[in-house]
């Protein structure tokens, strides 16, 4: 899965998270961009994308994703190994 | 040393500072060793003991940060004993000297037991000391610090600045500054740390103390069994409040400022937590680096492992609007609890610290689970507009006051009376002068005949303070946001919409007409006369 493909999904994941059809994500986008993005909705959407990609975050990584682009980049190490 | 004392404020910071720049960039190894032995100085100053309880602690967490470092992922078990070990052996260096007695007290109180207490001697600053070592050690064993050398993790455990009350700082905040820190003068450093540091001792000598010794007789009565009369009672809640903003922002202020001096910039940890408009706010704006830390390492892990096991069983998660009941209590309300009540027997060993933790607990949980309802069912409720942010901000405002009784008071009876005052159920005095015009206004609230408040020029006083400190605290610019176009503290930035006009009349800068602001440091050093020490210096 290419890039765009992820963050397609993520975008998706997003939307199911936060009840909101409108919403879209890019590289560029950090919780505070999006409305009801709190630290709780966050850890939902975490755990949501770690069952989707079968992956699995360490809380500090998780900390130090300060927004979607880090997050891609997250995914595709750990997808790559 | 306490900061407010002229021993460290006119004779050991000038030192440390001469010697430091003396050796300079010339010296970097020596200027950084030269601030671990004034640091050592700095802690045993006030019981040379002190350093021989703290010592064993640096020891052993040195001693398994490099275990970790050297097995990380290659022996997962080991490196797993060691680090729970580790762990363990900080908690329960913390247990023994600060909750032993308090154990103790709750077996003698449930289970009918008769445990002595003996005093025991807290190390100084032992609840932060121990915290900025716990993060050390989750820090390396998530592979967020990869090396760690002798003498920086001395500089690291001992920097005087945040010491003895934090703001509670990580490794991975404070090493890359200090890898590049060469001793070199630089004066902005120098007017911002100043500033800083002359600010928080002025919050301290100016408005803390004589606030404290205004309330302090109200405080000492309801502790042997007083019945505070309702504006005493106010007065006294209201006061501390206060009294502790001033305290401990001011003692944050000189700690930042102190460690600017250097050259290092350390966490904020204030931002105005009085004028939060509602709880959630309240606790990114109090105690921030407390808040970090409790978020990271207890309530995040414990939310993400609870929600990843009810995602495995296709259990419904927090999901914004649609967030089911069961998962709000699993997921949200239980680690809040277990986190708050746990920030509340941090700060002290007794029953009072417990309901204080537990108020918040449920304060904030009532403040999400608004948050996540408020749009399904008050759709029309509006939380902006003046009427509508001025009744969240009284809202929290109130319920920090009250939560704050039980922080203050002595012990779960002497909070009770202070509450049952603060209802007006002990009636009301006011001084002679005010009786006859205020007796309709209090009939018509149904309080009972005012008995007289003695001291006339008491009553103006207490008010008189309150008054002035409740308008510095809602109606000012804190200092981080006036010194704001000069990093006052990491990562502290003011927003754009934060940039008032207010802010932009005294935004600070190095120029002439800022020296008046040395009249807050002779002002400061001139109250200096009564040595009282900072609230969080006990925890």
């Amino acid at each position: 899965m290419d890039r765009t493909q992820v963050l397609a999904s993520l975008s998706e994941i997003m939307r199911d998270v936060l009840d909101d059809p409108s919403v879209t994500l890019t590289p560029t986008t950090a919780a505070s961009d999006i409305e009801g993005w709190d630290s709780m909705t966050n850890i939902t959407f975490v755990v949501e994308v770690e069952r989707r990609f079968g992956v699995k975050f360490r809380t500090a990584e998780i900390e130090e994703m300060h927004n979607v682009g880090d997050m891609l980049d997250m995914i595709a190490s750990k997808t790559a190994a | 040393m306490l900061f407010n004392s002229y021993e460290f404020i006119l004779l050991f910071v000038p030192a440390v500072v001469a010697v430091y720049y003396a050796l300079g960039p010339a010296h970097r190894q020596a200027a950084l060793s030269w601030l671990i032995v004034a640091s050592l100085f700095f802690y045993a100053w006030w019981r040379p003991f002190n350093v021989l309880l703290i010592a064993p602690s640096i020891g052993v967490n040195y001693a398994v940060v490099r275990l970790l470092l050297r097995v990380d992922d290659r022996r997962p078990k080991l490196s797993a004993a060691a680090f729970v070990a580790g762990i363990a052996f900080n908690l329960a260096f913390l247990g023994y000297f600060k909750y032993r007695n308090f154990f103790l007290t709750v077996s003698n109180d449930v289970l009918d037991t008769s445990f002595a207490l003996d005093a025991l001697i807290l190390p100084l600053g032992i609840s932060f000391i121990t915290f900025q070592k716990i993060a050390l050690l989750v820090d390396v064993r998530a592979g967020l610090v990869t090396k760690v050398r002798l003498r920086d993790y001395a500089l690291f455990v001992l920097f005087f600045p945040p010491l003895i009350a934090g703001p509670i700082v990580h490794y991975r905040e404070l090493m890359p500054q200090f890898a590049v820190l060469d001793g070199r003068w630089r004066s902005e450093d120098f007017a911002v740390g100043l500033t800083l540091f002359f600010t928080g001792l002025f919050k301290k000598v100016v408005f803390a103390d004589p606030i404290a010794a205004l309330i302090n007789p109200t405080w000492a009565a309801v502790a042997v069994g007083g019945h505070p009369a309702l504006l005493q009672a106010w007065a006294a809640a209201l006061g501390y409040m206060l009294q502790l903003y001033f305290d401990f922002s001011g003692y944050s202020d000189m700690a930042i400022g102190a460690a600017r001096l250097f050259g290092v910039k350390l966490p904020f940890n204030f931002n105005s937590p009085l004028k939060a408009t509602n709880i959630i706010d309240f606790w990114s704006r109090w105690h921030i680096t407390l808040t970090r830390f409790l978020t990271f390492y207890i309530f995040s892990p414990m939310t993400i492992a609870l929600t990843r096991r009810r995602a495995a069983q296709r259990l419904p998660v927090v999901a914004g609007r649609t967030t089911t009941l069961t998962a709000f209590l699993v997921l949200l309300a239980w680690p809040t609890m277990v986190t708050m009540v746990l920030a509340g027997v941090w700060h002290g060993a007794g029953y009072q610290f417990l309901v204080f933790g537990a108020l918040h607990g449920v304060a904030l949980v009532v403040n999400h689970a608004w948050r996540l309802r408020r749009p399904r069912w008050w759709p029309s409720v509006g939380t902006s507009g003046l009427i509508a942010e001025l009744g969240c901000w009284a809202l929290t405002f109130l319920f920090v006051v009250v939560a704050e009784v039980f922080f203050r008071a002595t012990s779960l009876g002497a909070a009770f009376a202070l509450l049952q005052g603060m209802t007006g159920a002990n009636g009301v005095t006011l001084p002679m002068a005010l009786i006859p015009h205020a007796a309709p206004l209090l009939e018509w609230m149904g309080l009972h005949a005012p008995g007289v408040w003695e001291s006339g020029s008491e009553f103006v006083q207490v008010w008189g303070w309150i008054a002035a400190g409740l308008i510095v605290v809602l109606g000012m610019p804190n200092i981080l946001e006036i010194l704001a176009d000069h990093d006052p503290a990491l990562g502290f930035k003011v927003r754009p919409a934060g940039r008032t006009r207010l802010l932009r009349a005294v935004t600070w800068s190095p120029a002439p007409s800022w020296a008046g602001l040395s009249l807050v440091t002779v002002l400061g050093l001139l109250s200096l006369g009564r040595l009282s020490d900072f609230l969080y210096w006990h925890f």
